[in-house]
């Protein structure tokens, strides 16, 4: 019994993390359109600005975490004007950013490879491999914090779209981009903000994965399967839909690890990625597309 | 008249031969190295080109090989052994090259000596310890460190006999690996498992009973971790402690693998007596894992402490002068990886100039002639090779974490300066 739950707290331990960082893609695809492949690197620009914070002056990752979101948030906005603006309105829009988050991935790979070398780095507070013993139970407390704060950032999003005069506007836009245009929305700034912000989740994500995993540059490539498939099972575009899968299929892949094998946890996330586009292509919380 | 211009004539081509055979001494002699600059194996990667620049450099400052500067081309194959092949077939037929470096990593060097073995190049690996690659009859292959990766388990297992106060030795194991061509050779040598020939099937080697079996240690857990993408560390590393083994085997294939199995297994805490990787011996393991690393025991090819002499360009260059240099270089201690490139450049050069030419025939021909009177002489040591193209009579060195500081604690009798091994391990 306690393997049973010691797996499964371990299993939602890992799915707090893996919620923030899906949940910038999430967002970023919801309102425009866009399949960020991009996204993965972000997250380690994200854990780099944590890292320097640690090892410069020796600042919490969880206090450097507002300042990662800001300056990857300042990047986003630099990205979207740059790159992604000028084709917003193409009708092949989604299918370019496939090609254009790829290239700026691997950019921005090689920017960061460049700038802080390509060996691994990982911050390491006191927390980070410390764990809460109840009994022969255990709870890492790394794990624990980031999961907490993960949720904290996405249920304030939440809020923030839900009720906010803005928020009404990013999920107008997400419904029905023309018809939100038409009724005054000013869908740029959204597209603009809305990029924004997740590439800011991203940098939240960054500084909480900063002690959670290790990370190089290359690191995201690993990761980029993984969160996909979060995303699809929970339904592209779907806030929620990213957090439930991602606590999901974290547990079951615990479970599948413990039970079964190591080698099979990881293919966990790509087996559901793939039943789920044979059963159920619009994921958990997503809309069944119109037909044309 | 005419006699005077056909003398003018003659003076003129023989002048102009003169200047065509200056002009190709002169020219730069070109050496080709894929490396994983990108992608998993990234970090390895680019200090293997932190190796083999810092060498070609030194070699180039000392007046270059046979009078010749040499021109290392590197080309970034993405850790991605298709591309790898690609860019040694073009450093070989378009670039002209008229030496290779090896690649890093046996999931790399397997395909890549298939390549370089049909354009009959010498192949010097700085890695690729999988037995297999030994095992499929290609002359020239040399490899630059001890043993393949199936005999690693050699030392662990002296260590065991040899420091290990009778008594206290580890009775159960948990052996936990990469699911990787390297680790899965150390896995091999100490689980007593056969190796067999992926192109044929048929048995290279039978290592039975392994070197776990041989002293009476009992496995009590194994299990494999992907090669790319796992995240479950503490899901292993509780899976480990609740074993209750005595010894925990770590067959990390990166040194950030090490860093999330350690740090893990401290957040569980795990309470081993003996922990062994096969990954580790870098900086940033240090630094990742902090005072966790006190008392992991980690195998490597080199040592910055150890007295190795060697030659560069013809003038003595010991191991010493190696981290001297690097230092200034790069602003960091060097660790076994860049290391071990260092030597391959060696033994390439030292190849040229017995060969007296950069025909690979002939340096192959020296290299494989190489005694152990008469070796390569590496900051990694003396190097002599058997047929298969494995070093002969050269044992790992054992390292330990040990007051933040890489200590070499095995084997005792190879040099002066070993430390004396801290045991038990107790808590991470």
């Amino acid at each position: 019994m306690a393997d049973i739950l010691q797996t499964l707290i371990l299993g939602l331990a890992l799915g707090g993390v893996f919620a923030l960082m899906g949940s910038g893609l999430s967002l970023v695809f919801g309102v425009m359109r866009i399949v960020n492949l991009a996204h993965p690197v972000m997250i380690i620009a994200g854990a780099y600005v944590a890292y320097w914070g640690f090892k410069l002056y020796g600042i919490d990752p969880l206090v450097m975490l507002p300042v990662a979101i800001v300056i990857l948030a300042v990047i986003g906005i630099l990205l979207y004007k740059l790159v992604f603006e000028r084709e917003a309105r193409s009708a092949k829009y989604s299918e370019m950013t496939v090609l254009l988050t790829f290239a700026v991935a691997m950019i921005v790979e090689g920017a960061l490879g460049g700038l802080f070398t390509n060996t691994q780095r990982v911050t390491s507070p006191a927390y980070a491999t410390d764990a809460i013993f109840i009994g022969d139970v255990f709870i890492p407390t790394g794990q624990l914090y980031a999961g907490i704060l993960s949720l904290v950032i996405i249920a304030g999003l939440a809020l923030f779209l839900k009720y906010s005069r803005f928020g009404y506007a990013i999920r107008a836009t997400t419904q029905n981009r023309e018809a939100a245009e038409l009724l005054g929305v000013n869908v740029s700034m959204v597209a603009l903000v809305s990029f924004a912000i997740g590439i800011g989740l991203a940098g939240a994500a960054g500084s909480l994965v900063s002690f959670v995993f290790s990370f190089f540059p290359a690191k995201h490539w690993e990761w980029i399967a993984v969160l996909m498939s979060l995303v699809v099972l929970g339904g592209m575009g779907s806030l929620l839909g990213t957090v439930v899968a991602s606590f999901l299929l974290s547990v079951i892949a615990a479970f599948v690890g413990t039970y079964i094998g190591a080698t099979w946890s990881t293919m966990t996330f790509f087996l559901a990625l793939f039943l789920i586009l044979l059963v159920r292509p619009q994921g958990l919380f997503g809309e069944k597309p119109e037909l044309a | 008249m005419k006699r005077a211009i056909w003398t003018v004539a003659g003076l003129m081509s023989v002048s102009m031969l003169a200047l065509g055979a200056s002009a190709q001494a002169a020219e730069p002699l070109k050496i080709g190295a894929s490396l994983p600059l990108t992608g998993g194996f990234s970090i390895a990667g680019t200090k293997h080109q932190q190796g083999y620049e810092l060498c070609v450099d030194t070699i180039n400052e000392r007046g270059g090989i046979l009078g010749r500067q040499v021109e290392l081309l590197v080309s970034d194959n993405r850790s991605d052994p298709a591309t790898a092949i690609n860019q040694y077939e073009r450093f070989i037929n378009v670039d002209g090259v008229e030496a290779v470096y090896g690649t890093f990593s046996s999931r790399l060097s397997f395909p890549v000596a298939s390549i370089l073995a049909k354009n009959n190049m010498v192949h010097a690996l700085p890695a690729g310890g999988a037995l297999r690659i030994y095992t499929q009859g290609h002359k020239n292959i040399f490899y630059f460190q001890p043993n393949a990766a199936e005999y690693v388990g050699a030392s662990l297992a002296g260590v065991i006999a040899d420091l290990v106060p009778e008594g206290e030795k580890p009775k159960t194991a948990a052996v936990v690996s990469a699911d990787d061509f390297f680790a899965n050779g150390v896995w091999s040598g100490l689980m007593g498992e056969k190796v067999m020939d992926p192109a044929d099937g048929s048995l290279v080697r039978d290592l039975a009973p392994g070197y776990l079996a041989e002293n009476d240690i009992e496995v009590v857990f194994s299990e494999r971790w992907p090669e790319e993408g796992y995240s479950d560390w503490l899901n292993l590393a509780n899976q480990v402690k609740r074993s209750g083994a005595e010894l925990i085997v770590g067959l990390t294939a990166s040194a950030e693998e090490a860093v999330q199995l350690t740090r893990a297994l401290k957040t569980v805490r795990a309470e081993p007596k003996l922990v062994y990787f096969s990954q580790g011996t870098q900086a940033e393991y240090l630094e990742g894992t902090g005072s966790s690393a006190e008392g992991v025991l980690v195998h490597t090819s080199w040592h910055k402490d150890a007295p190795f002499e060697s030659v560069l360009a013809g003038e003595p260059f010991s191991n010493t002068d190696f981290v001297a240099a690097y230092q200034e270089k790069f602003g960091a201690v060097p660790d076994e990886d860049a290391a071990i490139p260092f030597a391959v450049c060696q033994g390439i050069e030292q190849a040229i100039i017995g060969a007296g030419s950069t025909d690979n025939t002939a340096m192959g021909k020296w290299l494989s002639e190489r005694t152990k009177e008469n070796p390569v002489r590496t900051i990694l040591g003396r190097f002599n090779w058997d047929e298969l193209g494995l070093p002969a009579n050269k044992p790992f060195l054992m390292t330990q974490w040990n007051d933040g500081e890489l200590q070499f604690v095995y084997p005792t009798d190879e040099f002066e300066g070993v430390s004396a091994m801290s045991y038990p391990k107790g808590s991470f």
